[in-house]
């Protein structure tokens, strides 16, 4: 950490949600191969087409090279040591919260996240998901009432089959990328959410993902199935505790709106960026899809990344629909030895499709910040429309800030329109708010949220303050 | 100028029009003759600027039913250069910068189009320069905005003297101004309304559309129109005006609600 | 998959004044992969026209160019010199060179030769390697002062691979005004490389009109370095060329320099042009303004990739790139990627990107003072064109590029 500088001081303050939960976990034995795709369905009850779907991913999989484009520049992973299935013991899922392990709650209270009914968050119902399996799930009864279905990918699989069977890997096929691939093979568990037809689902679902274990891999799966005229708001949020290894996480989320349909995707990413030298940390390397398949369909992604050793993620919207509208917004700060790559793509299908882009990176310390976009009008977007906006801000002269947004038109009646700017905290402005009475570490925190507001003011209520604590946790602390 | 024997200029009748799905206007009638200036009042949004980009031909808008008849003709299938051609004049609210392409030049061509309309001989360079040159004065315009690219960089005022400028030139019978007022410092609002009275004539008619009283100082209108929510709702001499200023438009919305409960 | 193979077998022994050039090019070739289109840089490059243009042979033809080309018809500028480049003679034969401008001597070919392109980073490029290859003759001069303008003629012979090569090395304080002409023949390949050195505070205004034919081809690399108070700035307009890749490389060597580029570049038919510029600031201070304008019709392409490096030496630098694109119809494509890479953290990047086609209230406007709806656009097309030919040294306005732009 540079000591001359203290800006980057106040941007590296300690990761908070490092604890480790001692717990018992059966786990399975490194390595990947077709028996343990096998295993990993046994042990889930799988019925035969998830199988096979495993299966199928697997053999692409093998076919597939990991990919370098992004200049990321990571060590090689070895896939063969790397867990691929650990679960609390006895993680059968437990008909009431009682039968839980007081420690899983413990830990998820620790995080913020209580599930017992007393101190449950209300108006958000949450899907908690350790390691491998999700371990409960709050207010599904309420949901029921309105027929949402909310529960853990697992549970759906052998529940609501037909469904999985209808949409899974329609969105993010098989053979997308390396990592989807991978994710089809071994995904462990996830967040599954139906809203029937006509129904505006009555709160907030969350998931909040937890990396318990060293030497596991976290392959999540998150499928959200918006029928006609619905709507939904759908955050997560995710933790891991410190090691000195990486782990990899490779998600899969796969979204699809129908006619008229609304999802509103946010997402905190805090996973565990490694320590001040860049040793330890997690790989987030994730595919984020939506599909808006139906006319005036509307798909939001909202996401603050602010965790990882290196993130790869890019959420993405096909406009498909006539008058479908895609948005993104997003603030990815990185500090240290971080990476992150992160941006978006936006296929314009359908005629009078819209998007939005707001992008804001923060980097400081040696850290490497890049926007990655693509917007693309197809020969049938007639009337489309994109707006895009990708600010960087640099604190301290060692940290990087790329933008690569890529822009294809093939249709002349539609219009795209990119602006990007860059820049710093000045010392005039400090000394401004400063003279104003404002103290140091505050005027910082000020023109950060102030440079992020455009992207803080999509997110949920209920998530914006989980945001606020997150970047007051990375700008708070004395002044040195 | 009220004449009762001259010639009808303008005749709208019950016009009703949209932008996509929303209607802005709802039945609009108004008759201008020849020699009246005519001013239409109303606040934002109750539909004043879209009548008046109707009236030229603007392709956003659709004409759902009712007619518009310019000296007799229907428009209603006339592309807005021809509007232009045969003398309507829309003198834009926001001008709109068009970068590279020189004001001279664009000056030139479209006086050409109207003379050509007239049965007129078109301008040479040299020969259009000297009638630049001329109606400049009336504007009181800096010559080095000729070289320029269209509006580009002009200031609010020079954009609108831009517009009289080519008023000027152009010499419509109708002339339609659409908030002409905004923008302009008291010095620059009496040349740009010298302009317009100087080129009112007998012959021709003037459609004023202003949020306030201050452009009606300088020109005095024949006719007051009162808009509100897409259709004209009072009708007045240039007393009406003055009514608006003092009491504001509060009362115009409750006959317009009255009028919607009945 | 292009094959540089035959090609080369097609070339002479290495002979003259650039063998160890040539046999470098040549080496190089052997070793490194064609291009296609996994690599970043070509991605979207048109590959089978790639081929086309390695099936011309490089030879030397006896017919003077004059039969080729409109020389006759735009007389040489007024207060300036006209030199002729081919690769089958001195272009400085029967030249006498004007003041401030002198031959570079042969201590002085070594020093500078081949240096801007390393500072460039122009080695490792395909296209450079082609020329380098293929060329046996170049231009290289020394400018001292203020010297008179020049209009180069870079001629092609058509069935033919065209390699041209120039060098220019500007002192302390020198002034540039420098037009390049290349116009495509029939069925041509055009290689060109050229390097300009600004020494401290020296001055170069560099247009370059490049209009090509008829099955047509056009690999250009321009590479600049630029020292400290220096000033460069680039105009270039290229349309009419089946493939076309304009590469500008600037490196501001020491920061605190001037940039300036304005690129225009109209694609009909099933034309292929592309610009790709690379601006790299090795030192603080350093300012560059970019403008790039593309218009694509019929089934043709324009691709723009515009890259912005900022090391974290390059304090106080101040970049601004707009990309502005139209495209004109319904089968034609547009492809833009503004590029920044950023270290240092004072600096001030802005850069933009629009595609579209005409103005919806621009055409209103102009037709609601009785303009044809065909003669706005046009208007119109003139202005998008205009704001960047205005920019061309005023010699060029012999070449009337506007009205060639215009005609489609």
């Amino acid at each position: 950490m540079d000591k001359q500088n203290p800006v980057q001081e106040i941007v590296s303050q300690p990761y908070k949600y490092g604890f480790v939960t001692e717990i018992e976990t059966e786990k399975i034995e490194k390595g990947l191969n077709e028996d343990v795709i096998r295993l990993i369905s046994k042990k889930k009850k799988e019925p035969e087409f998830l199988l096979n779907f495993r299966l199928k991913a697997f053999n692409q999989w093998l076919k597939m090279k990991e990919p370098n484009w992004a200049e990321l520049g990571y060590p090689q992973i070895n896939y063969q040591d790397i867990i691929y299935y650990a679960a609390p013991k006895a993680s059968e899922k437990k008909e009431s919260l009682n039968e839980v392990d007081p420690k899983l709650l413990e830990t998820f209270e620790k995080l913020g996240i209580p599930l017992s009914e007393q101190k449950r968050l209300t108006n958000v119902a949450v899907d908690a998901v350790f390691d491998s399996v999700s371990i409960a799930t709050t207010y599904k009864e309420k949901l029921a009432e309105h027929g949402v279905i909310f529960c853990s990918i697992s549970e759906a699989v052998n529940e609501y089959p037909e469904i999985i069977e209808k949409y899974i890997g329609t969105v993010v096929p098989i053979n997308d990328n390396f990592f989807a691939s991978l994710n089809s093979a071994v995904f462990s568990d996830g967040s599954f959410v139906y809203v029937p037809k006509g129904v505006n689902c009555p709160m907030d679902l969350s998931s909040y993902f937890r990396i318990n274990s060293g030497d596991t891999g976290q392959f999540e799966r998150t499928l959200i199935i918006a029928e006609e005229a619905s709507q939904v708001s759908y955050l997560e949020g995710c933790t891991a505790p410190m090691f000195d290894t990486n782990t990899l996480h490779a998600a899969v989320v796969e979204l699809v709106a129908l006619e008229e349909a609304s999802i509103k995707y946010s997402t905190v990413q805090n996973w565990y960026s490694g320590n001040e030298d860049g040793v330890g940390g997690i790989y987030n390397f994730v595919t984020k899809r939506g599909q808006c398949r139906g006319k005036k369909s509307k798909i939001s992604w909202s996401q603050v990344e602010t965790g990882s050793a290196i993130t790869w993620k890019y959420p993405s919207c096909v406009l498909q629909g006539e008058e479908s509208i895609g948005e993104f917004y997003s603030v990815a700060l990185t500090n240290n030895h971080q990476k992150a790559d992160t941006g978006t793509k936006m296929i314009h299908v359908g005629a009078k499709s819209r998007s939005t882009i707001v992008s804001k990176g923060i980097s400081a310390g040696q850290s490497a910040n890049s926007y990655r976009g693509l917007v693309q009008m197809g020969p049938k977007a007639y009337g489309a429309r994109n707006y895009s906006q990708c600010d960087s801000m640099l604190i301290g002269d060692k940290a990087s800030a790329n933008t690569y947004p890529y822009i294809r038109s093939q249709q002349p009646q539609s219009s795209i329109e990119h602006e990007a700017s860059t820049c710093r905290i000045s010392e005039e402005q400090l000394f401004y708010l400063q003279s104003r009475g404002i103290g140091f570490e505050e005027a910082i925190s000020m023109m950060v949220s102030g440079f992020c507001r455009d992207v803080f003011n999509q997110l949920p209520m209920e998530f914006a303050a989980e945001a606020d604590k997150l970047l007051a946790l990375k700008l708070e602390g004395s002044v040195g | 100028m009220i004449n009762k024997d001259s010639k009808l200029i303008l005749e709208i009748t019950d016009l009703h029009a949209r932008i996509e799905d929303q209607a802005i206007l709802q039945g609009v009638n108004l008759r201008i003759k020849a020699g009246e200036i005519h001013a239409i009042m109303g606040r934002n949004g109750s539909g004043k600027s879209t009548l008046s980009k109707i009236i030229a031909g603007h392709p956003a808008y659709t004409v759902t039913s009712g007619e518009i008849k310019y000296k007799g003709e229907n428009l209603m299938n006339m592309e807005p250069e021809n509007r232009s051609r045969v003398g309507i004049f829309l003198g834009f609210q926001y001008p709109v910068e068009i970068p590279g392409v020189s004001n001279l030049e664009f000056l030139r061509v479209a006086t050409n189009a109207r003379r050509q309309e007239l049965g007129e001989e078109e301008l040479d360079t040299f020969d259009f320069e000297d009638l630049v040159q001329k109606r400049l004065e009336l504007v009181q315009m800096d010559p080095a905005f000729l070289n320029r690219s269209v509006n580009e960089g002009f200031s609010g005022g020079e954009k609108k003297r831009n517009e009289i400028l080519q008023m000027a030139l152009l010499e419509p019978s109708l002339s339609i101004l659409d908030e002409t007022d905004s923008g302009l410092d008291i010095d620059a609002l009496r040349i740009v309304a010298a302009g317009i009275n100087q080129l009112a004539k007998p012959n021709t008619a003037t459609l004023l559309i202003t949020h306030y009283q201050r452009l009606l100082n300088e020109i005095t209108p024949d006719f007051v129109h009162v808009m509100a929510s897409g259709r004209i709702l009072r009708t007045g001499g240039s007393e009406l005006a003055l009514d608006l200023e003092k009491d504001g438009y509060e009362w115009v919305e409750k006959i317009n609600k009255d009028k919607e409960k009945v | 998959m292009t094959d540089s193979n035959q090609w080369l077998d097609s070339l002479p022994a290495p002979n003259g004044i650039l063998e160890s050039v040539q046999r470098r090019g040549r080496e190089a070739l052997t070793q490194t992969k064609a291009p296609n289109n996994s690599f970043e840089n070509w991605r979207l490059t048109d590959i089978r026209k790639l081929e086309n243009l390695l099936t011309l042979p490089v030879y030397k033809k006896e017919n003077s160019i004059e039969n080729d080309f409109p020389l006759k018809v735009v007389r040489p500028p007024s207060d300036g010199i006209r030199l002729i480049l081919n690769h089958n003679s001195d272009p400085l034969e029967r030249v006498n060179l004007p003041k401030g401008l002198s031959s570079l001597t042969k201590l002085e070919l070594e020093q500078n030769l081949g240096r801007t392109n390393a500072k460039c980073l122009f080695q490792e490029e395909w296209p450079v390697a082609l020329n380098y290859a293929s060329a046996s003759n170049l231009l290289a001069l020394k400018v001292t002062g203020k010297a008179p303008p020049i209009e180069l003629i870079l001629s092609s012979n058509p069935n033919q691979f065209n390699p041209t090569r120039v060098i220019f090395v500007l002192e302390e304080n020198a002034e540039l005004d420098l037009l390049e002409i290349a116009m495509g023949s029939e069925e041509s390949a055009h290689s060109h490389l050229i390097e300009i050195h600004l020494s401290q505070e020296s001055k170069v205004q560099h247009g370059m009109i490049a209009i090509g034919k008829k099955d047509s081809h056009l690999l250009c690399n321009i590479a600049i370095q630029q020292d400290i108070r220096s000033e460069y700035s680039l105009t270039c307009v290229q349309t009419g060329w089946s493939l076309a890749r304009l590469e500008p490389h600037v490196v501001q060597v020491n920061g605190n320099a001037k940039t300036n580029i304005k690129g225009l570049q109209l694609s009909k038919k099933d034309q292929q042009l592309t610009t790709n510029t690379q601006i790299r600031f090795d030192g603080p201070d350093g300012m560059i303004e970019q403008l790039q304008k593309s218009a694509a019709t019929d089934k043709s392409q324009c691709i723009f990739n515009g890259v912005i490096e900022v090391p974290r030496i390059a304090q106080r630098s101040n970049a601004s790139q707009l990309s502005r694109n139209l495209l004109l119809s319904k089968k034609a494509r547009i492809d833009t990627k503004p590029e920044l890479r950023i270290i240092a953290d004072d600096v001030r990047c802005a850069h933009g990107a629009t595609v579209s086609q005409l103005k919806e209230d621009e055409l209103f406007y102009l037709r609601s003072r009785g303009i044809s709806s065909a003669k706005a656009a046009d208007l119109l097309l003139k202005g998008f064109y205009q704001e960047i030919l205005s920019l061309l040294p005023v010699e060029a306005d012999r070449w009337d590029v506007l009205n060639t732009l215009l005609d489609s």
